[in-house]
């Protein structure tokens, strides 16, 4: 096969970065990665043909540089730019200087992205499809003085209580407020305002009436540049904090095939409304009385991505080269699409981040001192780092993803429980004992998933109280076979024997 | 309780796992549960060393920790010397003082002597284990305020560098 371009771009780091390289060079395609001074030496660097210096460390001055990224793409003869996601992904403007600079990006188109990308304007879309939304909101809320806070609790009170207050721009939980009581609306507003004017440069918020104990469940999309759109089955994110996603599986446990041909129908809908081209995903809230509400749609490929490929036998990251390169939909896609409400696979993604999950998952960044990856029968790694790597505190704290598949949900969880037992690490804390946690956790065991499940069952202190007695009596344990180990045997190691110690023990009886 | 019922005890404390010591005898810990966690030497700190703390590394259900480790009679030699004698050693400085009490059974210079920095200076034997006084940094001994036999408390000064 020709390879779709010669070579390509990646405006990203980390796994997302090594995970698209890796199907550019199985594809024959040249690869140029970018990076700051805090990833100069990162594993995405080490596995592209060519790599270009961006600028320091902090985002704003490296990753999130369109023109340092379009001059060196342009310099680095490269033909098409990958957003990956995160950082200038979803970015209209960005895409738009990409295709100026007379290069492809891979992704929808830019105005697909600008409509997309204010939830407001999703919401209006959704409706215009038909498609079924959370009652709520299509304007923005006024700006929050004196003049209009009647009219804004006027608003609310025809939502009802309990409500969310949600960012026209947002995403990752940001500039969104939970409001119970009708006395705390004003003062959310204005906090939710502020938090989204510093997020994303735009202090618009709405209403949106909160649906309780409901799940979050994403239809992966597909389409070409003569306008065909394909569902490629759904994934279940609703084990959540904070609402910033750790765990992601497909299918969603539970649903009939009715439910998901309905589900994937109402994302096609949307889907066809924007013209999508390229990859998205279309997010839905499930909730408990059985029914659909279209949330909103990531116009890129999702960090999840890797469970539906697992499940459906897709490259993903192929399917979006070749649909940037103007082919239509692959046979291989439209066969996965219409087995998507049938799918005789199961597949978990667990996301291994930089965080400390006793400390509310504070981010833990440091040297990683030991890293040693599961592997085998099922199990899949997608990482962006190796052993004595220093995770920088400038990005995102994820390092990795954990998949695992095999025929039912039962063998994947059992997979999924060895990988997370076999993963050793060490210098810096990561998200590793949430996940042990949660894949013995029975409700989630059964299917029976829920996005407040995790702030209301995460209690991490008995836990790492109970493996702090198992790591002192392992240090026990170790000081006893080397106090075991004959004089001029091997490794004097232990504070007892260790000539760096600097002094001698009696022979101890 | 006489110091030498510790004798082969462990004193650990667990970063992030409150103050609590953690106390062990290897002769008496059981096997574990399952698979054995790995267990990783730190590169001790010259504060450390001073000390007589090791530091290890070691896992369980994806927690990482750090375990620092001293022997149950020279933990508690240390607490009977009083707080902050697990730190500070005499380095960079000209004084050259007592990290522990005890009796001082060696005295490897004299007055005059050069040394190099990690030189043995003297020994101190504390509760029948010999703690190696070195050479902080290169110099001539200035003056020595010790002799063999001599007991020393902590901080008690032993001689002084130029």
């Amino acid at each position: 096969m020709t390879p779709p371009f010669r070579r390509l771009l990646v405006a990203n780091r980390g796994e997302i970065a090594v995970r698209i390289f890796r199907t550019c060079r199985e594809l024959g395609i040249e690869t140029v990665a970018v990076y700051s001074d805090a990833d100069a030496d990162a594993l995405h660097v080490r596995l592209a043909d060519q790599a270009v210096r961006l600028g320091p460390s902090p985002a704003t001055e490296s990753y999130l540089r369109a023109d340092a990224i379009v001059e060196a793409a342009t310099a680095s003869g490269a033909e098409a730019v990958h957003p990956g996601y995160g950082f200038l992904s979803e970015q209209s403007s960005f895409g738009a200087a990409v295709e100026a600079a007379g290069l492809v990006f891979v992704g929808p188109a830019p105005q697909t992205l600008a409509s997309l990308g204010d939830k407001l304007e999703a919401r209006a879309t959704a409706t215009a499809a038909g498609v079924p939304i959370v009652p709520g909101m299509f304007d923005p809320l006024p700006a929050g003085d004196d003049s209009s806070v009647a009219r804004i609790e006027e608003l609310a009170a025809g939502i009802g209580y309990p409500l969310l207050i949600k960012a026209a721009a947002g995403g990752g939980g940001r500039g969104m407020r939970r409001v119970d009581d009708p006395a705390d609306l004003a003062a959310a507003v204005t906090a939710a305002a502020r938090e989204s004017e510093q997020a994303f440069g735009d202090g618009s918020v709405y209403l949106e009436r909160l649906v309780e104990g409901g799940r979050h469940i994403e239809v992966q999309l597909l389409g070409d540049s003569v306008g065909n759109v394909v569902a490629l089955g759904e994934r279940d994110c609703s084990t959540q904090r904070r609402h910033q996603k750790l765990v992601e599986e497909a299918p969603a446990p539970g649903l009939t095939q009715a439910q998901r041909e309905e589900l994937h129908g109402l994302a096609v809908k949307v889907a066809r409304q924007v013209g999508l081209r390229n990859a998205a995903t279309a997010e839905f809230l499930y909730a408990t009385d059985g029914s659909f509400y279209f949330l909103e749609v990531n116009a890129r490929l999702q960090v999840e991505h890797g469970v539906t490929e697992l499940v459906t036998g897709l490259d993903l990251v192929r399917e979006q080269l070749l649909i940037a390169a103007g082919e239509r939909l692959s046979p291989a896609v439209l066969g996965a699409a219409e087995r998507a409400a049938t799918p005789d696979r199961h597949a978990i993604e667990l996301r291994i981040s930089a965080e400390d999950p006793a400390r509310d998952f504070m981010p833990a960044p440091g040297l990683v001192t030991r890293w040693r990856e599961p592997a085998g029968p099922g199990v899949r790694m997608d990482s962006g780092l190796e052993q004595g790597w220093q995770v920088p505190g400038d990005y995102d704290p994820m390092l990795s993803k954990v998949l695992a598949v095999g025929p039912d949900r039962e063998t994947v969880l059992a997979r999924a429980r060895r990988a997370v037992d076999e993963f050793e690490t060490g210098g810096v804390q990561t998200t590793l004992p949430f996940h042990a946690w949660l894949l013995t956790h029975p409700e989630f065991t059964q299917g029976r998933l829920r996005t407040d499940m995790v702030a209301r069952d995460w209690d991490p202190e008995p836990l790492r109280a109970a493996a702090a007695e198992r790591a002192a009596d392992a240090v026990a344990r170790h000081i006893a076979g080397v106090e075991a180990t004959p004089a001029g045997g091997p490794e004097p190691v232990g504070p007892c024997a260790h000539p760096a110690h600097g002094w001698k023990p009696e022979p101890w009886a | 309780m006489g110091m030498s019922d510790h004798r082969g005890h462990y004193r650990m404390r667990v970063a992030g796992a409150g103050d609590e010591a953690f106390h062990r005898d290897p002769a008496e810990v059981g096997p574990p549960q399952g698979r054995p966690p790995e267990v990783r030497v730190l590169a001790q700190t010259a504060d450390d060393r001073a000390a007589g703390i090791q530091r290890y590394e070691t896992s369980v259900e994806g927690w990482v920790f750090e375990v620092a480790v001293e022997d149950e009679p020279r933990a508690l030699l240390r607490e009977k010397a009083g707080q902050g004698a697990e730190r500070g050693g005499p380095k960079g400085s000209d004084v050259i003082k007592a990290q522990i009490p005890g009796r001082v059974v060696r005295l490897w210079v004299e007055e005059g002597d050069t040394v190099e920095a990690g030189q043995r200076l003297l020994a101190i034997e504390a509760m029948k284990m010999e703690n190696e006084v070195r050479a902080p940094h290169a110099g001539t001994v200035e003056s020595i305020a010790v002799e063999p036999g001599s007991s020393v408390e902590l901080r008690d000064e032993l001689l002084r560098l130029a």
